[in-house]
């Protein structure tokens, strides 16, 4: 698969490169970067923050004490920007009763994982599911029989899935420290109290600290760990408190390492041309043509077959190396490739949208049919249609993907900010045909994600590229434009045509939703569709699935924010039909369930919650008080809540918008309600989650969206695919949390849905336009 | 082809062609990489360093072009994160994934100095680096603080 230019090849000692490894994961990395700062030797989290055994007594996977009571949590979720660093640490310190200064984090282990099995005690979860404050959310952990459980990050699920066993590992590891203590001083454990790492039993005034315990708590077992159990929110100490980022400080001085920033002696640099249409190969190159520029090492083709397809490849492609990576893509900007474009070749987005349009005038297959739709629509008073759609629409994460790659023939290592290290372990073990076992992965900082497989197949690559110059460490790096355009996956265009029957008042008495959208994955293409929250006695939805050559992927917000968008929008368009105020119209239409709550029409389990947060929501935005000109308030509620399950994260808003008369939008204030549900983790965090959601969820309501002409995305780069800066962020943005009783799904993406719907039905008040695609960018918004 | 550069206050012999961006010689060559890569063409500020105080987009500059300008990076801002604008960013846990904000941080450094006191509209009109993650109202805030900070 390499050509060689052979005056280049130096290999390095191998040897004397995995023993530097070997010794501490990082410290020989380090002599490679400038000095740490002063400040960065007590910092909660090391610049390098991946994995390192334990070189002071570990209590159990998750928790090591050194002797002057430094705790370190391993995390096992990568942190991308969702404060996993933070939160994750919290669980584990509420129980463990630890002074939180003192706590720091790192990453946990992949491939610990791969070669441990998870603690008996951490398998049960506890209570009864979500409306149990002594339970879980609905974990959906099946698969995740190592050690660290569920190390991928997506579905907000971090809180939801590893919140009960996190808080385990930290009481079991309290139980072991009082139990020791209890031995040392032959007294009855019930006796020890344990607060701020510090253990004392008041009868004999003795007290002993977690560090100088730690050795002995680390050799003994609890006779029955089964009896941990986990506190319930009311006994919440830390969690619930807003705690700042661990991470934070080495943010702002540069030092936080990304996979990006690695760099390793003897490494290579590889920069990554893939065919720019989805599914398509290399058909030739000429690496004559490069062989002599400055530094180039080799060219490695990354062939597109049923191995590399099984891994995540998109399309095949061909990687420059060199001795720098400017170099690398300097020469591989110069190589000429031949491509095979594949089936994919002649789709334009106009013909894509055609064909959604076309199958969405098909039968589909029904998802809800409750009542009699047509008879009801044969009699309504009114009948309203719309065509609603949305554009193909990548993630789009700051950081270009990335992964170092040292593969020797029995041993992989990885560094890399990934979300799914236990997924990237397993496939860097197939590519190269060694175990799993010896597949080592340095998890790094990562520069954004905002959806699941939001790195696309990066480390998978790197892996491939790497494997063809065994020995040598090699840098592969992504352009923005190969990030963009070929190295994700996206939100797939849809279209949905909605029909309303309405009764004289103005009410829906029938609804039809026909949905074309190629989002297979689970319940994407009807989640939030399927069982809308209001009253409509009749209902059909059907799901059209047209084929196209995109892949496909979930993105911030999944399944929930277009269909959101098209049932926030269409409601909105009712109540103006029906002359009705849209929050009335909503609220009465919600209220009009009927009390016993089932999912679906003919009940709705969260009715009251979505009562109340219409109404917090209208008070704190000054809903119907007077605006100046130009100026109007947009509203929507939805609660991402899936089919097939009963947990949801409500999220209410009202955007205040002014559009001039030239068509000029200024998005001025949000008001939030979000439901916090029992209690969350780390509030500070959720906020800073919603904040960054406005910023998101506006991007996509004003700007964003990939093109396609002839099978490939024409938006790969900042200049065509805005990003909102400063000067459009709300200059007042209002949130409150919403208590229920139940644990929500997350925060990562629930404020999502709501805000394209919200800032068109202000549009629509202030224009007279009801848009019903987005991004605005392609609508003229002028009006009087 | 060697030249040197000025950074932090260190001078460094680099190898590299005089065209290569300063971006990728500041990361690769001298081995300070928390100035980042976001897009390379000068759109997203994750590359911004100062040169004489001013923020640049080093993606978009030729090394050759930087030899004898005063080239302060993220690293070179303070020895332990006690700039203002630092303290600040702290303070409010302005970052997410953090990934922007070397660019960010010296671009509110660029602006307290040419503008000690920045309105809401003078932050609008220097602040153009784009954030993924939308973290603009915390760095509003953390800009007002660093400019109250420094006048101290
Ligand atoms: S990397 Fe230089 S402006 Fe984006
Ligand atoms: S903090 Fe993630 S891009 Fe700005």
């Amino acid at each position: 698969m390499s050509e060689k230019t052979p005056e280049k090849k130096t290999e390095m000692d191998r040897r004397e490169f995995l023993t530097t490894t070997a010794t501490v994961g990082g410290a020989m990395v380090l002599g490679f970067w400038m000095p740490l700062s002063a400040e960065a030797a007590n910092m909660p989290v090391a610049p390098t923050p991946w994995y390192r055994e334990a070189a002071v007594p570990e209590i159990n996977a998750w928790i090591t004490i050194a002797p002057d009571d430094t705790v370190t949590i391993r995390v096992g979720q990568t942190e991308l920007g969702t404060g996993v660093f933070t939160a994750n640490p919290m669980m584990v310190a509420e129980e463990l009763q630890c002074d939180w200064k003192k706590v720091r984090a790192e990453y946990a282990s992949a491939n610990r994982d791969a070669r441990e099995k998870a603690p008996e005690w951490t398998l049960k979860v506890p209570g009864n599911g979500e409306s149990d404050p002594g339970g879980a959310a609905p974990v959906e952990l099946e698969n995740a029989k190592g050690v660290y459980r569920r190390m991928i990050i997506h579905s907000s699920g971090n809180v939801r899935e590893s919140r009960y066993y996190l808080q385990l590992a930290g009481a079991e590891a309290r139980e072991r420290l009082l139990l020791a203590a209890a031995n040392e001083w032959g007294v009855p454990v019930s006796e020890l109290v344990a607060k701020d790492s510090v253990i004392t039993h008041a009868k004999s005034k003795r007290r002993t600290t977690y560090g100088a315990i730690a050795a002995k708590a680390a050799r003994t077992p609890l006779p029955d760990p089964s009896k941990i159990k986990i506190k319930t929110p009311d006994k919440y100490t830390l969690l619930g408190t807003e705690q700042k980022s661990l991470d934070v400080p080495l943010k702002v001085t540069g030092e936080a390492i990304y996979g990006i920033d690695i760099r390793l002696p003897g490494m290579l640099y590889a920069a990554v041309k893939a065919c720019p249409v989805w599914g398509g190969d290399v058909q030739s190159y000429n690496f004559d043509r490069i062989r002599n520029m400055p530094g180039v090492h080799s060219v490695v083709r990354l062939p597109f077959d049923s191995l590399t397809k099984s891994v995540g490849f998109l399309c095949g492609g061909v990687a420059a190396i060199a001795d720098s990576w400017w170099r690398a893509k300097t020469a591989l900007d110069a190589l000429p490739v031949e491509w095979n474009y594949g089936s994919g070749a002649g789709v334009s987005s106009t013909s894509l949208y055609d064909l959604h349009l076309a199958t969405g005038k098909q039968p589909g297959e029904a998802k809800t049919n409750d009542g009699n739709v047509d008879e009801a629509m044969a009699r309504a008073a009114k009948v309203v249609e719309a065509v609603y759609s949305v554009p193909f629409s990548p993630r789009a994460r700051m950081e270009p993907g990335n992964a170092t790659v040292l593969v020797t023939d029995n041993r992989v290592d990885i560094w890399s900010g990934d979300q799914d290290p236990q997924g990237l372990l397993r496939r860097a073990a197939k590519l190269t045909g060694i175990t799993p076992e010896n597949v080592y992965i340095h998890s790094t900082f990562q520069g954004g994600g905002y959806g699941s497989n939001g790195n696309g197949p990066q480390g998978e690559q790197a892996v491939a590229v790497a494997n063809a110059v065994r020995g040598r460490p090699v840098k592969m790096l992504w352009t923005r434009e190969e990030d963009w355009g070929t190295g994700t996956k996206y939100r797939p265009m849809s279209v949905c045509l909605m029909k309303a029957g309405l009764d004289a008042q103005g009410w829906p008495i029938a609804m039809e939703v026909r949905h074309a959208t190629t989002w297979s994955l689970g319940d994407m293409g009807y989640r939030g569709l399927s069982a809308p929250p209001y009253f409509i006695p009749n209902y059909r939805l059907t799901i059209h699935a047209p084929k196209t050559h995109v892949p496909i992927g979930t993105r911030r917000g999944t399944g929930a924010a277009p269909n959101g968008f098209y049932m926030e929008s269409f409601i909105d368009e009712l109540a103006n039909i029906a002359g009705k105020d849209p929050y009335m119209y909503r609220r009465e239409l919600i209220s009009r369930n009927p009390a016993e709550p089932k999912q679906g029409v003919g009940g709705f389990v969260h009715r009251d919650d979505f009562v109340r947060a219409l109404d917090m929501v209208a008070k704190m935005s000054g809903w119907g008080t007077p605006l100046p000109e130009g100026w109007a308030r947009g509203i929507a509620i939805d609660d991402r809540r899936r089919p097939t399950r009963t947990t949801s994260t409500i999220c209410a808003q009202v955007h205040t918008v002014e559009v001039t008369k030239a068509g000029k939008l200024t998005h001025h204030r949000v008001d939030v309600v979000f439901e916090q549900g029992f209690a969350l983790m780390n509030p500070l965090s959720v906020r800073k989650q919603i904040e960054g959601q406005i910023a998101w969820g506006y991007d996509d309501t004003m700007y964003q969206a990939t093109t396609l002409e002839e099978g490939h995305a024409i938006e790969r780069n900042f200049d065509k695919f805005p990003v909102s800066r400063m000067n459009e962020y709300p200059k007042q943005v209002n949130i409150q949390f919403m208590k229920t009783n139940r644990w929500i799904t997350g925060a990562g993406e629930e404020a999502i849905p709501q805000i394209p719907p919200a800032i068109l039905n202000a549009v629509f008040k202030i224009t007279g336009k009801r848009f019903r695609s987005i991004p605005l960018k392609s609508h003229d918004l002028s009006w009087g | 082809m060697a030249f040197t550069l000025l950074v932090n206050g260190v001078q460094y012999s680099v190898d590299a062609e005089q065209e290569t961006p300063l971006l990728w010689v500041l990361r690769d060559s001298i081995g300070l990489t928390g100035t980042k890569y976001g897009c390379g063409i000068g759109q997203c500020g994750a590359c911004t360093v100062l040169m004489d105080g001013n923020a640049v987009r080093s993606c978009f500059m030729q090394a050759g072009r930087a030899v004898g300008r005063k080239i302060t990076t993220i690293e070179g801002l303070s020895p332990d994160g006690s700039h203002p604008a630092q303290l600040a960013w702290k303070e409010f846990d302005v970052p997410q994934c953090g990934y922007c904000q070397s660019g960010q941080i010296l671009t509110a450094v660029a602006l307290l100095e040419k503008k000690p006191k920045p309105t809401d509209a003078d932050i609008d009109a220097q602040m153009t680096n784009a954030c993924r993650c939308g973290t603009y109202h915390r760095i509003r805030q953390a800009i007002h603080r660093a400019a109250a900070l420094r006048g101290q």
